[in-house]
């Protein structure tokens, strides 16, 4: 430990450094513009009236019954889905990392679970009802009568189908870039396999796992179309109710107030994940290791359980998916079984735009969510500075909010000069680029937490200043991590819906907009097709991005590639 | 290194839109589905030449933004819609007021008294419900609001949300008229014992009813019937009591950037050109124009007793009918 305060004494030291200065003032000037100013705006809007300062909006929220129940809901239903989901996402990460199953099965593993994360929330969960709801497919096929899915059930299943490969792509980050020689040392002292992995493995996935159970919890929090299909009347929730309350109730200042609410569970939970990595050491790349050995594999009984639930989950996922396929090749749902190609004519004919659109604007923000991502993990992780937990909290704060009421908030912002941004290209990417970036900087950050800083001091003793020892040590050794962030920037940026829904425009429209749109407008067919492609052309991409990966990582030759190539899809 | 990185940076995301608005092109929010609206702005450009640029936003989306734009309209028209979004939306002062050209010739309770909109449709309300649910349970078609009451009923109904969808509030607004208010929310308090889901939407209901998730349902007629032309079994019918309807409007907006292309389509709206132009393409709006003659007989309504109600009082209700449906319906 004395080490590590060694460490970060000399990282004082070197403040007087030019780059991390300009790099400072770029990330700050960027929150300034596109978190902290929609921000003001929009507690202008929830904590001004007329003017002048007042409680009323917030106090009129408050007197309603209904919402306080919302925001126990909200946190009980966030609570659930981050337990449940890193759960599953451990069991699935476990799998791919900690089994030597058939590289086919690990692939299968992969890329079924992206599944749900590349397909928009409503998707899932009209899949989910045809299954599960009333009258549902599989309630018929197994007899079962008068199960209400609708409620905290539904909701909390759907999201945790949604939002567990979040937690499997940050937890396969994390096993696989740890030092398999600890799995050793701990076998060879006379440790059995169980105790290795209670003692050696959890310990180590700790970064990995709060951060995990902090971003789902984030996303359940801030997630307004799951249980706007699935939640019913019995089970509102706090996004839900803002959503509502602002494009129901035409009422900007009452939906502010209550994702204003939101905040506070957010910080609550972000102060704890803090203390609990605060102060202990997870450094497990060290740089002095000698040659690598294989991870050993897990107790025969936690194998079984991995399997027959990654297996059981995995399968019904692909279920879920065939209705939506199905379904974008029959002429009529349900009535009109015929193969048709006329719903795909429809999709590339009217959708064309929409399809364009989207890659492009989710190209353009991963590249730069990613290069901001980076320089904010690094630069919190890694260097010491004033206002550096501010940096780090704010950074994330449109993550944290509901993207409905971001959506508002940047519309509220960037209608007017000197920022003139509505019904821009631009709008939309910076929308997606400070909300979804977060992903990148905590699994930067997660990831920086395991690499010893003697490393990069190797290099600046060695001559190297801040940029070239951040470009040619640092930046290799987190590639894993850096590309988990990417990917879940990009499928974000194909499949987000809650606060872009404010901000297309008619000269750049989005895939999602249009699926929500054939959906209230009963095609469901054309949903389906649209659905379809939507996940074809994640799955390519990310294809592209995973073997640009290797490419990359066999340039710098790290050692972790093999390993996080298992990761699939 | 990084300083230029981030100076790049800065320049894509601050890059001013380039206000690019041909001649000759009208953009347009509309209310109206899209595969609707598709249709008609497409008869529009045949008609004048003008090019229509469009989205499709919910009503409560459309006026949310609307109002948020106010100081830089991106859009010249609001197109579709219930007449009470468009009042709500007077109050804020985001229309402009302008008299088509044959707007007299519509009749004065399907148009603004001020000019700020003008009614393009008309949109009863319907019960909609599953051949095979009524068939399974022996139930005939409900012909009263009273028989959605009956226990057959349980746990079968889909209908809108009152807080997101006019078609909901729609559903208030008759009730009112039917029962008086008291017993429109005493009314509804028994109903909600046989509610399985309430939509977000207005149409939301109607594909669980026609794939048998549900039984039944209320809904907009434009709705029901795009569903049974889709070819689901379902089955429309009316209640003795009577229903209201929804006027679909149309209205420029303050500051619209295309002012001229906007008069022009609100002066199309107004002939009987636009109603013929729903007849043909199966849009089933019963068109504001008297004059046009509708070929559906789904859309004849000689036998259905339509009850009249004045917009500025359905504006002027909306917000406490909703606020006494969360508290004393679903709150319950």
């Amino acid at each position: 430990m004395t080490k590590k305060q060694e460490h970060q004494e000399k990282s004082i030291l070197i403040k007087k450094d030019p780059a991390l200065f300009s790099a400072l003032a770029a990330v700050w000037i960027s929150l300034a513009v596109f978190i902290f100013l929609p921000l003001l705006k929009l507690l202008w809007a929830t904590f001004f009236i007329n003017g002048s300062f007042s409680f009323a909006n917030l106090e009129k929220i408050l007197r309603k019954p209904y919402n306080v129940k919302a925001f126990w809901n909200s946190i009980i239903l966030a609570t659930s889905v981050s337990i449940s989901g890193t759960f599953i996402g451990y069991f699935f990460a476990l799998a791919v990392t900690r089994t030597t199953w058939p590289k086919i099965l690990k692939w299968f593993l992969g890329a079924v679970s992206i599944l749900p994360l590349i397909s928009p929330p409503f998707t899932s969960s009209i899949s989910l009802t045809l299954a599960l709801g009333p009258n549902g497919m599989l309630l018929k096929a197994f007899g079962i009568k008068n199960l209400n899915f609708y409620g905290f059930w539904g909701t909390w299943f759907s999201e945790t189908l949604t939002y567990f490969p979040v937690a499997f792509m940050v937890l396969t980050a994390i096993l696989s870039t740890m030092d398999a020689n600890l799995d050793d040392a701990a076998l060879s002292l006379g440790a059995s396999r169980g105790r290795m992995f209670r003692t050696v493995t959890i310990p180590l996935s700790m970064p990995g796992i709060s951060n995990s159970l902090l971003l789902l919890f984030g996303s359940s929090l801030a997630d307004f179309a799951t249980p706007l299909i699935l939640g019913g009347h019995t089970f509102p929730v706090l996004p839900t109710q803002a959503y509502l309350q602002i494009t129901g109730m035409y009422d900007l200042r009452g939906g502010s107030s209550l994702s204003f609410l939101l905040l506070i569970p957010a910080l609550l939970v972000y102060l704890f994940q803090r203390y609990l990595i605060g102060k202990k050491s997870y450094v497990s790349i060290t740089g002095k290791s000698g040659a690598r050995s294989e991870f050993a594999r897990l107790p025969v009984a936690l194998t079984i359980i991995v399997l027959v639930m990654t297996l059981f989950i995995s399968i019904f996922i692909l279920y879920l998916y065939f209705i939506i396929l199905w379904g974008s090749f029959v002429a009529v749902w349900s009535v009109n079984n015929t193969f048709t190609l006329e719903h795909y004519a429809y999709v590339f004919g009217h959708g064309s735009k929409a399809i364009t659109d989207t890659l492009k604007i989710a190209v353009v923000s991963t590249i730069l969510g990613s290069i901001l991502a980076v320089v904010i993990g690094y630069v919190v992780q890694r260097k010491k500075f004033p206002g550096k937990r501010i940096l780090e909290f704010s950074s994330m704060l449109n993550y944290a909010l509901p993207g409905t009421v971001v959506g508002i908030a940047y519309i509220l912002a960037f209608n007017e000069k000197p920022i003139l941004l509505t019904g821009t290209m631009t709008i939309l990417v910076a929308a997606y680029v400070f909300r979804y970036y977060a992903t990148g900087i905590r699994s930067v950050v997660a990831s920086l937490q395991q690499i010893d800083p003697a490393l990069e001091e190797a290099s600046m003793s060695l001559g190297a200043d801040t940029t070239r020892t951040f470009l040619h040590v640092t930046i290799p050794l987190i590639i894993p991590a850096v590309l988990a962030g990417m990917r879940y920037l990009f499928i974000h940026c194909m499949t987000a819906i809650s606060a872009t829904i404010f901000l297309v425009s008619v000269r750049w429209t989005l895939l999602t907009t249009r699926i929500l749109e054939s959906m209230t407008e009963l095609q469901f067919s054309q949903a389906s097709a649209f659905s379809i492609v939507l996940i074809v052309l994640v799955f390519i991409a990310d294809s592209i991005m995973m073997a640009l990966m290797k490419l990359t990582t066999r340039k710098f030759g790290t050692s972790q590639e093999q390993i996080y190539g298992n990761t699939g899809a | 290194m990084m300083k230029k990185l981030f100076v790049l940076i800065m320049l894509c995301m601050m890059m001013l839109p380039s206000l690019l608005f041909a001649q000759g092109t009208l953009n347009v929010y509309t209310i109206m589905p899209e595969k609707y609206a598709t249709l008609v702005f497409s008869a529009f450009t045949a008609d004048t030449g003008i090019k229509v640029n469009f989205i499709r936003l919910s009503s409560g989306e459309a006026l949310a933004r609307i109002v948020a734009e106010k100081k830089n309209p991106q859009v010249d028209c609001l197109w579709g819609g219930p007449a009470d979004t468009y009042e709500a939306g007077v109050l804020e002062g985001v229309f402009e007021q302008y008299k088509p050209k044959e707007a007299d010739l519509v009749p004065a309770k399907f148009r603004s008294a001020n000019n700020y909109w003008t009614g393009i449709g008309v949109i009863p309300l319907v019960f909609m419900s599953n051949a095979k649910f009524l068939k399974e349970k022996g139930l005939n078609p409900p012909t009263s609001w009273e028989d959605l009451l009956n226990p057959a009923y349980k746990n079968a109904l889909q209908m809108a949300d009152a807080r997101t969808s006019g078609t909901a509030t729609e559903r208030i607004y008759t009730l009112v008229k039917v029962y008086g208010e008291d017993g429109a929310f005493a009314y509804q308090k028994k109903l909600h014992q046989n509610i399985q889901l309430y939509t977000k939407s207005g149409a939301g209901g109607a594909m669980p009813i026609a794939t048998g998730q549900a039984g039944s349902g209320v809904f907009y007629i434009v709705d029901a019937l795009d569903i049974q032309q889709q070819g689901y079994d379902v089955v429309l019918s009316y209640p003795k009591e009577g229903v209201t309807y929804g006027v679909e409007a149309s209205g420029i907006l303050k500051g619209a950037k295309n002012l001229d292309a906007a008069k022009k389509l609100m002066d199309w709206a107004s002939t009987k050109r636009l109603g013929e132009v729903m007849v043909a393409q199966k849009i089933n709006y019963i068109p504001t124009r008297p004059d046009v003659k509708v070929t559906n007989p789904a859309l004849d309504m000689s036998k259905v007793k339509l009850i009249d109600t004045d917009i500025e009082w359905k504006g002027k209700n909306r917000q406490g009918y909703v606020e006494r449906w969360i508290n004393d319906v679903i709150q319950q």
